[in-house]
């Protein structure tokens, strides 16, 4: 789920296209997720190909990706590697939230509650290891590069942002500022219109950035605090956080007494499940790695039609639309050059 | 404070349409000097350099040193709405953070729109040494770059010190341009070196377009693969110049 800091974080709106020319880090497997969420079908069923494997990370991954690289922004996939060993609690709870939201999908398709049955199918989602690879495959194949994470991919992600290897890091959750993310995107991978749960509205879905040294300024809390903030919280290794301890509560008590250690004696509970020091490390020491290349190609359009088309059943024309927007966007990405390049101290 | 007043709507129009090429929010500097305005547009990709003294104005006053943002498109808009022989008003109500706009002719209307924040981000000067000067009409750089137009979307200056060469090549069609020393339209020329550099020309044909409204001469200048700086002569005092990042050629 990621930490709620939703109501704490000062974000500015953007538009899609002033974007143009920059590197974002993506968290992949976020991204995968809201694609399998939302590219459904109106009775919640994911698409599929004619052997039954499910394709709607693939399609969301091929358009969403082909929009941005049309605007001239450069993508750069990121994807989780193994856990820390402290997520397990949250890995189980996502598990056990996806069983009972299929059973219930199940009981709406019997009774023939199509809308009902959509929105218990959207929590369903799953990402299958055959999914990953194949979404690996089609970024090679498409000319974006991606990067496996040794751990945490959006530790990878708010690393190569610190490193300036990436201008963003592009996530919905709020978890990449607590790694350290020093600028934040939010709603890329989605934009565009979005309906709103159970109704039949759709509002505009603006990206907005997050800056977190803004971010700290009007919290007046150092980055180390907004951890601590954080972890009171909840995040994924202490999902349940501190037990009455909402967002605001929560930076009250680290803005009055400094670290989380000087709040536990104030607090009836104080129940953590492991060392505050731990969670702690995991976002300011995350395991990361320097190896990875980061480079834009032309798409290899047939390879890509290939697998697209002949394996996984798309339909030729739409893909090659995309495909011919993801070459003519890959050399603009090549070919165009900022005037910040002349500017002395260029960030 | 601030007030101002032009006899000539036409020059506001035109100035307003050159910088709304590159950008939809504009921040101006106001002070009791005039007014002043550098930005880039959202890609970086240029940047527009602009400066009114207030004896470009008819009448004009200001208070005290302020940054106004105000939506240019919505500005636009008004300012279309003007004719012959109209003058314009602008006057900003601090109270109330809203800008009128009055338009005088043959019946006087007057529009209000509101200020935005501003934004405090401060541009640089890009820093690039140029091997090549010229100036040319704006009526022949315009036609030249609308030639090019036809054929691609971006277009390479090749300069030495006899002649200008502009070459466009598109996926069907390509295009020559050739402008010589000491022709009508190419009036100065100086080449340290030889120079070559590519420009999109969706940037280059929408700035040239808007700017040859307020300005007969321009000065060029760049180098190899560096940004081109152009600088719109004013007929009054003033200042309008762009600079265009150029595009790298790969493949």
């Amino acid at each position: 789920m990621g930490v709620n800091l939703r109501n704490l974080v000062p974000k500015t709106t953007v538009r899609l296209n002033s974007l143009s020319g920059k590197s974002i880090a993506i968290d992949a497997y976020n991204a995968l997720y809201q694609f399998l969420a939302i590219i459904r079908q109106p009775d919640g069923t994911p698409l599929k190909d004619h052997t039954g494997k499910i394709t709607s990370h693939l399609s969301g991954l091929l358009y969403r990706t082909a929009n941005l690289v049309g605007m001239g922004i450069k993508p750069i996939y990121v994807f989780d590697g193994v856990p820390p060993a402290l997520k397990e609690v949250e890995i189980k709870r996502r598990m056990r939230v996806k069983e009972e939201a299929t059973i219930k999908y199940e009981k709406a398709l019997a009774e023939g509650k199509i809308e009902k049955a959509r929105i218990y199918a959207q929590a369903t989602s799953r990402l299958k290891d055959y999914m990953t690879e194949d979404s690996k495959r089609l970024l090679t194949e498409m000319g974006v590069p991606w990067i496996q994470a040794p751990s945490e991919g959006e530790a990878q992600a708010a690393y190569l942002v610190k490193q300036r290897d990436a201008n963003y890091c592009a996530s919905q959750d709020y978890d990449s500022l607590l790694f350290g993310a020093p600028h934040l995107l939010r709603n890329v991978t989605i934009s565009g219109r979005r309906k709103l749960p159970r109704k039949k509205v759709y509002i505009e879905v603006r990206p907005e950035t997050v800056e977190l040294n803004m971010l700290l300024k009007e919290l007046n809390i150092t980055y180390e605090q907004l951890v601590d903030v954080g972890i009171l919280v909840g995040t994924d290794f202490n999902p349940d956080g501190v037990k009455g301890v909402g967002p605001k509560t929560a930076l009250k008590l680290i803005q009055q007494h400094g670290t989380i250690e000087n709040v536990m004696p104030t607090l009836k509970e104080t129940q953590f499940p492991v060392e505050p020091q731990r969670i702690r490390e995991i976002f300011l020491h995350p395991k990361v790695t320097d190896n990875y290349t980061i480079a834009w190609k032309a798409p290899d359009v047939e390879g890509a039609i290939g697998f697209l088309c002949r394996e996984r059943d798309f339909s030729e024309e739409r893909v090659r639309k995309a495909l011919t927007k993801m070459t003519e966007g890959m050399r603009e990405i090549k070919g165009k050059v900022t005037l910040e390049t002349w500017f002395e101290s260029s960030t | 404070m601030f007030k101002a007043k032009m006899a000539d709507a036409k020059l506001l129009k035109d100035m307003i349409s050159a910088i709304a090429t590159l950008i939809d929010e504009a921040t101006f500097d106001i002070n009791s000097d005039g007014i002043k305005l550098r930005a880039m547009d959202p890609s970086r990709v240029a940047m527009v350099d602009f400066e009114w003294p207030k004896t470009v104005f008819d009448e004009y006053a200001c208070s005290e040193p302020m940054r106004m943002c105000i939506n240019i498109s919505e500005m636009l808009k008004l300012l279309r709405r003007t004719g012959k022989d109209e003058s314009v008003e602008l006057s900003l109500d601090e109270k109330t953070g809203r800008l009128q706009l009055t338009i005088t002719g043959k019946y006087v209307r007057s529009f209000d729109m509101p200020t935005l924040e501003a934004v405090e981000e401060e541009v640089p000067t890009p820093k690039v040494t140029f091997n090549v000067k010229l100036k040319i009409t704006t009526d022949g750089l315009s036609q030249a770059i609308e030639d090019a137009n036809l054929v691609s979307d971006h277009v390479r200056f090749e300069i030495d010190k006899e002649k200008m060469v502009m070459r466009a090549a598109g996926d069907i069609m390509g295009a020559t341009i050739e402008i010589k020393k000491g022709s009508d339209a190419l009036l100065d020329l100086e080449a340290k070196e030889a120079s070559k550099a590519t420009f999109s020309l969706s940037y280059l044909s929408d700035i040239v377009k808007a700017a040859a409204a307020t300005s007969e001469v321009a000065t060029i200048e760049f180098s190899t693969d560096m940004p081109i700086h152009l600088d719109f002569q004013q007929p009054k005092e003033g200042k309008l110049t762009f600079y265009l990042a150029p595009r790298i050629e790969v493949e």
